[in-house]
């Protein structure tokens, strides 16, 4: 009974540490035609723990859900891209992760992934000092990167304590 | 040396010269299959002529190696009894497969792309024989080279090719070297510039031209048996996320060709259907 509860509070405590994209907003250039956007929608819904994939032709926009739990990298988005041909461009995300580093150089860690970044506001005047070592929810933009290769910087608009 | 191993693979099993897939269906155009997409082609193709018609019905298969390379294969099988000039825009009993490269891709916004591909296709005689001049020849292998560049957007698309084919000869007789050009526009009207999940039409004005030079049978150059035409016609494009089905006609603004060789031809019919297997493979 006793390693029933031990192996039941390890889980727990992972599950909460896990971190995790719940959303990626990506903007795709070179889109033409519905096949086009069919190729990214297959290629995205591959991604293990994408949940709904959704394509807009005329701006380019592949919105993409993903499930609690997942271990999606950012690489696998945009490799979804390069395959069919397209390239993609800035990327809008909401992301679960744990705040390190400093208060004047503060980082991001994907856990379930091998994601790091380091974190710079869209805005001056934000302070997020206060949420060092903690788990926290951010809404920022990974700006365009060449191929193959993903931002290190995450651009935040906002940063909140994960509940 | 990745590029040159899949084309000289390519170029070991066969190769197609027709454009499908979902481009304008008798020009050359610049799309390749996406990395590890599958394509399937089959389709009918038309040439009425004085002297019979030709029809040809196929089915081609594709394979995207790399984003910007695709290994194809062409299968034709010919019926009727048309006497006309060699072609390469318009299929004829020659099995072929090859290699497609993209070598140049430029994305320049939303929608828009600008690209050039280039082709290289080993042509080898199917099972059947053709009919008319080109029926009474013995037949070797050959080679095709095509370049396509161009533009495609929501809104508007203009390609522009020519390819080059080249046949052994075989036992003294040889068919004609053939010099393929096409230019093609295409126009999405804004109300049809829909959602991915509803049909996507898309019309073409294709105009394409073809050089043929002299047949040569038993180590004699026939006379007049070398051809020039010029076609122009309109095709519509519709496809509905993996399936595209494509029909298009063209006559002929210009005709240089011997009728006392072959027959007047006057019409060229294309209905082709388009399968896409995208894959939904991702890295870990």
């Amino acid at each position: 009974m006793k390693k029933i509860l031990a192996v039941g509070f390890l889980t727990l405590s992972t599950l909460a540490a896990h971190a995790e994209y719940e959303q990626v907003n990506l903007t795709v250039f070179g889109m033409d035609c519905a096949p086009c956007a069919h190729a990214i929608h297959v290629s995205m819904k591959g991604i293990q723990g994408v949940n709904t994939v959704d394509v807009d032709l005329n701006t380019g926009l592949v919105s993409i859900k993903l499930m609690p739990g997942n271990s999606a990298a950012m690489r696998q988005f945009n490799e979804a891209v390069e395959k069919n041909g397209f390239t993609h461009k800035d990327a809008n995300v909401v992301v679960r992760g744990e705040l390190s580093g400093s208060a004047q150089a503060p980082f991001l860690d994907v856990t379930g992934t091998k994601d790091r970044y380091a974190l710079a506001p869209l805005t001056s005047g934000t302070d997020i000092s206060g949420l060092l070592g903690k788990t926290v929810l951010i809404d920022g933009m990974l700006p365009q990167t060449g191929k193959g290769k993903v931002s290190e910087t995450l651009r935040y608009k906002s940063v909140t304590e994960a509940q | 040396m990745k590029y040159l191993m899949v084309l000289a693979c390519a170029v070991i099993v066969t190769s197609t010269a027709f454009a499908a897939d979902h481009g304008p269906v008798f020009s050359y155009a610049t799309p390749v299959n996406s990395e590890r997409e599958f394509s399937f082609d089959t389709g009918i193709f038309g040439r009425y002529g004085s002297q019979g018609t030709q029809l040809s019905t196929g089915s081609g298969f594709g394979y995207g190696v790399t984003p910007h390379i695709t290994v194809n294969a062409f299968l034709p099988a010919s019926f009727g009894s048309g006497n006309l000039p060699e072609s390469r825009i318009i299929s004829g009993s020659e099995w072929s497969a090859g290699a497609s490269w993209r070598f140049l891709h430029s994305v320049t916004s939303v929608g828009k792309r600008i690209e050039s591909t280039a082709s290289l296709v080993l042509v080898v005689p199917g099972p059947q024989q053709e009919s008319g001049l080109l029926g009474s020849l013995l037949r070797a292998p050959g080679v095709a080279g095509t370049l396509a560049t161009g533009l495609a957007s929501r809104s508007q698309y203009v390609w522009v090719g020519a390819g080059y084919t080249r046949f052994a000869e075989a036992s003294n007789d040889k068919r004609p070297e053939t010099l393929s050009w096409s230019a093609v526009y295409g126009y999405r009207p804004s109300r049809l510039r829909r959602g991915y999940d509803q049909w996507d039409y898309r019309g073409f004005a294709e105009l394409t031209g073809e050089h043929t030079g002299a047949v040569l049978r038993n180590g004699l150059t026939v006379p007049d048996s070398s051809s020039t035409t010029v076609w122009l016609g309109p095709s519509v494009l519709a496809i509905f996320k993996n399936i595209a089905i494509e029909g298009g006609v063209q006559g002929p603004l210009f005709r240089d060709v011997s009728e006392s060789v072959y027959g007047r031809e006057r019409v060229r019919f294309a209905v082709n259907l388009s399968y896409l297997k995208y894959s939904s493979h991702s890295s870990h």
